[in-house]
């Protein structure tokens, strides 16, 4: 329609010059780029008189008045009115939108978002752009109503974070979403792809989106788009500096605290090198000793643009990151040629490549000895050179700084190649074949060699390590289109044939006992023991999807969907699933009763209804499998095996069904829009990776039993509250929660206790022992159910009121599900300017906080987080006496790990063209970015978020950053 | 190009697509999975099944989780008896020094232990279950042996079993498919019976001597059929068994020096526990069964600790202010001196017994430190540091001041300070076999025959010799404690004679003190067994 209009403008354009008078010339930019916008309609208010921009953005335009309204608007920004008043070239910015009418990327396929019938959210690409993240997932959080990431561990790569859609759908099977990479399916390892490459992300949310993918879109899809080229050939350079420093350094003990800490939980335990440094006021701080300022640096350059018949993007960039953690490194580079070739007007080819070169040579300190590690020892000898024990009368305790000694290698090499081939048939219109090919190759060599100057190395005279892994997936798909107008019936339909093969090898080899450090891991045919782990895994999948996209003047919309899948994985019953899925969609604001109503420009319902599955079991879990146990013939190995794993001959898919309802709106304007998702979804089928009795000899099995059900809500808000004169207030906000619950299990509805699974709970839950307070003098302890405790000892809860503590005292504590979770986008901008302050929330979890336990050991031999204990002077109710008899029935502290932290703020600035053409730039832009600046918790330990909480502390960090247009 | 190239495209395209369609291209040929199937097929499948049978039975003398090397698996045999104490104040060294609410069904020594056993179960009943296999091809004898290994090691599996829990489940079947959440605690007298039944069919079909060092014989099943029938009271039966050992021919006390040590100052008592001596190959004609371990060889790694947790932690004894022992080979490597004798133990040894001298037990440290630091003013390197352990009035739960035996003192070739230890170890010996006739005899009326059982060993041992009148019950206990301190699962033969109360009464300071009579004598059955028993509630030992 809009092509048509634009036509149509084209055409007149002569007629207009007859009758003009002035002309206007100027310019339209881009407001985030600073770059010109080609193609933008500039249109007379009032009138049909119009124009296009051309290639450098400029326009001119013929009006018949010296004063005027133009309006210039484009798909995929926010139409913009400007008053001329008679002089001067005019610049018109334009505001990229969220709009309604952009093209969405859909599983094998774009669609309008306006013809969108499935739960489908998108990444402000601004999220990618503008922050300076190493990896693109860490873009995803907070981001997009319903997904939530958590970060599980800090340092320098970044990426252990767990990705999860709408709940955890599995007990046992992985929960992370089915990541799609230019429409191939990611194998491993999201930090190998450079973010500054991706030109989108969409998250398929619902089952009708995601059915598409059948097998393994149960846990949601996730569609990464890299760059493509258009208009005129150009270079770009993006890049930014930075610094990382420790965001919470939890507050150990002091050698002076230890000592006195010591001297009353076990007095007279003291050793020599103790006492020596506290007489001489020594403490090490080895959490200072473990930690840098890290620094953090991306450069890359692109070329793109479209030639004739060959749009492309190539780009080269180079990641690198010293982390907070001493030795902790990456270092990326990679490059991406991303070209399309039009060869004849039914036939064009392209490929979207990546070749990545990854280095994570550098072991970091080891931080779990870290926080552990006593302050009264020494951790260098007089000349400065790490101490093998830096504890002598307890040989025990390593030095947590000799893994930074060890000599590491480690490079991953990356080959992600997405090649396709289109042919439009010239013989009937709409139909169209793709060929779809994709390989992912990648080889990561690992040496790692531990010297006599490591405990590790002393202990076995040297250590190499060897590690060299493989991984090829190979993907061919086979896609029939046709897509056709039929009046007003527009008819899509989808339909795929596709085979994938993943193979990975994995061989590790150990060798100790050398003669000599010096030739570190090249020297095993010295060593005094081989050992050797040696893996290897195929699975395949074979697939047919077929889709429907059927819609009624774009009112009413029909989506169909039906995948059959086939895993090698399953038993021999059970290789094959079906998936269908039904969506409808109902454009209400397209509806005449609905015209007179200006101010709503969507209102859109969509309910879809659909199932997918979760093959996320690895290879061979469905076999029964021996461990390796060898035994001796006198000296010599007795190659032995014993048995580890039962067989699951029905082992098969878990298959989700899920309802969504949800509304689009957009009103005044657009400076209001949003979306409302409702879904419910239940899993059958579970892939349980089930703790069995004992008795059996084997203590685990995965199988396929239960249900489980998640139910929530997501809400995503666009909104430009204030807009006057160039100042610009935008908020971009989301909201969402998710409710899972067990519904039944192995024996139908009995609780499973040894796997903490219950009916009725989430799949996660605190189940322990409550610890109730301290013990006071004068309570009645003599009649409790703990008669043998101490006015300090810890008080559990005797919640079945027996008066006795056993294991029917243990019940739920506080739950491991958030309540809710938030993102919070603001964005302010004036000429130019911009300021943007991204908060991210997490709230109502209760988690296990370990660092609150002092776990300090018999004869206080580590180290534990300065707190306050119980005394008789000081009798608190928080923490128990510092006494070894005062918590014997091992009683966990939990606390509340709700936090809100203010994730990013950037502030930007992007020069004007007429500064930056002066300069023989295209377009100039730089920008401040401070990231996890600030956390407000009540949690007490290193970070709400982190697993483990004796680990590489949480950074903050401060970039700089600029974006260079020639 | 013309639309007509547009066909020829695709005709040729369509042709690679079908070209490219497998039939088996869901199948598993996993190229590096051994499967029960794959493994049972032929004699060196089964003999490879029992190697891993055997790596897990060598586990008894590893850490609990297995693989670290903490909390030594075998330790609820050993402590918390009248001869055996924690010196340590954590973990399992609380848990039996102080019992009470520190042992509950929930804590993590019982269920590892506990798995641990029904691993060597599941594997042995695989064994067990596979040799029926009508297809293997191999000789009846061929397979009986494997039976018989098989058998005596599941039976052993259920004495400890049955002597920590009493009423376990039986299970005799290799764990298939079937989940089961329904089992039943089968009475201890129904799974002696399982288990007299797998010794005697042991007894039958394994050869006098072992092919192999640390592979079973005929007379390990006899030993172990012996003890049983003292425990069902068949005292006739528990005699003739042992004396099948005895009598064997191929057996016999260690009497004098031998071995690697056999010129250096020594006692002919300790010889066998020498590294280099334990096996029969190397003169070791006591050992009815041998551990095997052997450093920086595939199998070798048997993560044992038996030096950490019963060598001294001598390297931090204190002498004003300092530590002047050093970790060293003389001094045995790095122990951790966790488990010590009680002072009852250390004082049952009479005049010249060199099972209570210093060859058998260190009662002094020679300064040798060598960090001069390290030696306290008015000390040199060379002199004798002897142990005040007489003027403590009981046991230390955190002291090295105590002194500890030398049985397991076993540097490694590698690092003095390391953790684990690769000696071939004994296991089990006649000496003990000597005791149980001596039990059998005395029960039988034979006070003159029970105390000549015993002056064997007296003898070799330079102790004085005993009367019949000197026999009863508790000096046979009494005489065990001297000649298998650390060696003999205590808790069993004190429980078998219903002593263990009595004598932890008596003559343990720590738990005597604070055990419950009733509660105490069982293990509970480990909560998460209970709990994953879903579809029939599974009854706690009394008590917990």
């Amino acid at each position: 329609m809009k092509q048509f209009f634009t036509l149509f403008l084209l055409l007149s354009l002569p007629v207009a010059l007859l009758f003009s008078q002035t002309q206007i010339s100027g310019e339209v930019l881009s407001r985030e780029e600073n770059t010109p916008l080609v193609g933008v309609s500039i249109l007379e208010k009032g009138t049909q008189n119009g124009t296009l921009t051309d290639e450098n953005g400029g326009f001119s335009l013929n009006i018949s008045t010296t004063e005027a309204t133009l309006v210039a608007y484009m798909n995929g920004y926010q139409s913009q009115e400007v008053q001329w008043t008679g002089e001067g070239t005019l610049r018109i910015y334009l505001v990229s939108v969220l709009d309604l009418e952009e093209v969405v990327i859909v599983g094998y396929g774009s669609q309008k978002k306006s013809d969108i019938t499935g739960a489908v959210a998108s990444i402000p690409e601004e999220r990618l752009e503008r922050v300076p993240n190493t990896n693109f997932v860490q873009a995803l959080q907070g981001a997009i109503p319903g997904i939530s990431i958590t970060q599980n561990s800090a340092g320098a790569e970044g990426n252990n974070n767990s990705i999860v859609v709408r709940g955890r759908n599995s007990i046992a099977a992985s929960n992370g979403p089915l990541i799609i990479l230019d429409g191939v399916p990611y194998g491993n390892n999201i930090a190998e792809i450079n973010p500054t490459d991706i030109a989108s992300i969409e998250v398929l949310k619902d089952a009708s989106s995601a059915a598409i993918y059948g097998s393994r879109g149960s846990n949601g899809v996730i569609l990464i788009t890299t760059k493509r080229g258009s208009g005129k050939p150009r270079l770009t350079y993006s890049g930014y500096v930075g610094n990382q420093s420790i965001a919470n350094k939890p507050r150990l003990m002091t050698g002076e605290e230890f000592y006195e800490f010591k001297e009353v939980r076990e007095p007279g335990t003291i050793t020599l090198t103790e006492q020596n440094n506290f007489e001489a006021g020594n403490s090490t701080d080895w959490i200072d000793l473990a930690t840098r300022d890290g620094f953090q640096q991306q450069h890359t350059l692109s070329v793109s643009g479209k030639v004739q018949g060959t749009s492309f993007y190539i780009s080269g960039s180079y990641l690198g990151v010293e982390g907070i953690a001493v030795n902790d490194k990456l270092d990326r580079y990679s490059t991406r040629f991303n070209v399309e070739q039009k060869i004849a007007n039914w036939l064009s080819v392209g490929t979207n490549t990546q070749l990545s070169l990854t280095d994570r040579s550098g072991v970091p300190a080891d931080f779990d000895d870290a926080f552990f590690m006593n302050p009264l020892t020494n951790a260098f000898d007089t000349l400065g050179n790490i101490l093998v024990t830096p504890w002598p009368e307890d040989p025990f305790f390593a030095n947590p700084l000799q893994r930074t000694l060890a000599l590491n290698d480690d490079q991953s090499y990356k080959v992600f190649s997405n090649n396709f081939l289109q042919v439009d048939f010239p013989f009937l219109k709409g139909l169209a074949y793709r060929l779809n090919t994709g390989v992912e190759f990648q080889s990561r060599k690992q040496g790692t060699y531990y010297g006599r100057n490591t405990q590790i190395g002393q202990q076995v005279q040297g250590r190499a390590d060897v590690r060299n892994r493989t991984y090829l997936n190979l993907i061919a798909e086979h896609l029939l289109y046709f897509n056709r107008d039929f009046g007003k019936h527009t008819v899509g339909l989808t339909a795929l044939w596709s085979f994938q093969s993943d193979k990975y090898e994995d061989h590790s080899f150990r060798g100790t006992g050398f003669p000599l450090d010096n030739l570190t891991y090249f020297q095993f045919e010295s060593a005094g023991l081989i050992t050797s782990d040696q893996a290897a895994t195929e699975s395949n999948i074979e697939s047919q999807m077929g889709r429907l996209n059927y819609s009624y003047d774009s009112r009413y919309l029909l989506t169909l969907t039906g995948r059959k899948d086939g895993y090698s994985g399953f038993g021999e019953n059970r290789k094959y699933g079906l998936f269908p899925s039904v969506a409808v969609g109902w454009n209400i604001a397209e509806e005449a009763f609905l015209d007179k109503l200006d101010w709503l420009s969507t209102l859109k319902l969509r309910l879809s209804y659909g199932q997918n599955g979760n093959q996320a079991v690895g290879p061979y879990q469905s076999l029964a499998r021996l461990t390796t146990a060898n035994y001796l013939n006198g000296t010599a190995t007795a190659p032995g095996y014993r048995p580890s794993s039962l067989a699951s001959p029905d082992l098969g898919w878990e298959r989700t069904t899920t309802t969504n309802i949800g509304i689009d709106f957009a009103i005044f304007n657009g400076r209001l829009q949003g979306s409302i998702d409702r879904y419910q979804s239940q899993t059958d089928d579970l892939l349980l990776e089930r703790r069995i009795s004992s008795v059996h000899g084997v203590q685990e099995v995965t199988q396929n039993i239960g249900e489980t059900e998640n139910k929530g809500l997501e809400i995503g808000i666009q909104a430009i509250p204030l807009q006057i004169s160039g100042f610009q207030w935008s908020i971009e906000g989301n909201y969402s929660f998710n409710r899972n619950q067990i519904i039944s299990l192995v024996n139908d509805t009995t609780d499973d206790l040894v796997n903490r699974w219950f009916i009725g709970q989430p799949i996660n839950v605190n189940y322990d022992l409550v610890f109730d307070g301290v013990w006071q003098e004068g309570d009645d302890i003599a009649n409790s159910a703990q008669p043998d405790a101490l006015p300090g000892y810890a008080k559990i809860q005797d919640v079945n009121g027996d008066t006795l503590i056993n294991a029917e005292d243990r019940t739920f504590i506080g739950s491991r599900q958030p309540d809710f979770i938030w993102g919070l986008n603001n964005t302010f901008s004036f000429q130019g300017f911009s300021l943007t302050v991204f908060l991210h929330g997490v709230h109502g979890v209760t988690r296990e906080n370990p660092l609150a336990e002092d776990n300090v050991w018999i004869e206080v031999r580590r180290n534990s987080l300065y707190r306050e204990y119980w005394t008789a002077e000081t009798p608190i109710n928080t923490y128990w006496s510092n006494n070894i008899r005062a918590n014997t029935q091992n009683a966990n502290i939990y606390e509340d790990a709700s936090f809100i932290r203010l994730k990013d703020v950037t502030f930007s600035y992007q020069f004007p063209t007429n500064i930056v053409s002066k300069i023989n730039l295209a377009g100039l832009s730089v920008y401040i970015n401070g990231r996890n600046l600030k956390t407000f918790t009540n949690w007490t330990g290193l970070d709400p978020e982190l697993s483990s909480q004796r680990a590489i502390p949480l950074q903050k960090v401060v970039t700089v950053g600029a974006k260079v247009n020639f | 190009m013309k639309p007509i190239h547009s066909y020829i495209f695709l005709l040729i395209l369509g042709l690679i697509i079908l070209a490219g369609c497998r039939d088996d291209f869901l199948d598993e040929l996993p190229p590096h999975i051994i499967s029960p199937e794959s493994l049972y097929q032929n004699a060196e499948g089964f003999q490879a099944g029992l190697n891993g049978l055997y790596a897990l039975v060598r586990q008894e003398r590893s850490g609990r989780r297995r693989g670290s090397s903490n909390d030594l698996m075998i330790s609820a045999a050993i402590i918390g008896t009248d001869n055996a104490y924690a010196n340590w104040r954590a973990g399992i060294g609380l848990l039996f020094n102080e019992m009470g609410t520190r042992s509950t069904p929930r804590h993590g020594f019982y269920r590892d232990m506990w798995n641990w056993l029904y691993e060597v179960v599941n594997a042995a009943n695989t064994i067990i279950n596979r040799a029926e296999n009508p297809n293997i091809d191999w000789p009846e004898e061929e397979k009986n042996r494997v039976l018989g290994e098989a058998r005596c090691l599941r039976a052993w599996a259920y004495r400890h079993l049955t002597y920590l829990w009493g009423d376990v489940p039986l299970n005799l079947e290799e764990s298939g498919f079937v989940i089961k959440t329904d089992w039943v605690r089968t009475p201890v007298a129904d799974i002696r019976a399982q288990m007299e039944q797998d010794w005697l069919f042991a007894e039958e079909h394994l050869p006098d001597v072992p092919a192999i060092e640390g592979r079973l014989s005929k007379v390990v099943a006899q030993h172990y059929l012996a003890e049983l029938y003292l425990a069902l009271g068949e005292d006739q039966m528990a005699k003739e068994k042992a004396l099948a050992v005895i009598d064997n021919g191929n057996y016999s006390l260690i009497t004098e020096r031998y071995g690697v040590k056999a010129s250096e100052p020594g006692a002919p008592f300790m010889d066998m526990f020498t590294d280099g001596n334990s096996n029969r190959a190397q003169g070791n004609t006591e050992a009815l069964w041998t551990f095997q371990l052997e450093s920086e060889v595939l199998g070798g790694e048997g993560h044992n600790i038996m030096r950490r947790w019963y060598v001294q932690r001598y390297w931090s004894l204190e002498v004003s202010g300092k530590n002047p022992i050093e970790i060293s080979e003389e001094n045995g490597g790095r122990g951790l001196g966790r488990f010590g004798p009680t002072r009852f133990a250390i004082e049952l040894y009479g005049p010249g017994d060199d099972r209570g001298e210093q060859f058998a037990w260190r009662y002094y440290w020679i300064i040798n430190h060598s960090d001069l630091n390290q030696i306290p003013l008015g000390w040199w390197i060379g002199d004798t540091l002897w142990i005040d352990w007489k003027n403590q009035i009981n046991e230390p739960d955190r002291e090295p001041e105590w002194p500890c035996i030398r049985k397991w003192e076993s540097p490694n070739p590698l690092d003095v300070t390391a953790s684990r230890q690769y000696d071939d170890q004994v296991y089990l010996r006649l000496g003990e076999t000597y005791l149980i006739l001596a039990e059998a005899q005395f029960k039988l009326g034979e006070s003159e025959a029970a105390a000549q059982s015993i002056n064997f060993l007296r003898d070799r041992a330079n102790a004085s010799p005993i009367t019949a009148a000197d026999v009863d019950i508790d000096f046979i206990l009494d005489e065990r404690s001297r000649e298998l301190w650390s060696e003999e699962h205590r808790r069993y033969t004190l429980i078998r004679l219903n002593k263990w109360v009595e004598r932890t009464q008596l003559h343990n300071s720590r738990s005597g003190q604070v055990l419950d009579p009733v509660r105490d004598r069982l293990l509970p059955i480990p909560q998460d067994v209970i709990d994953a028993n879903t579809s029939l509630d599974m009854p706690q030992n009394p008590g917990y």
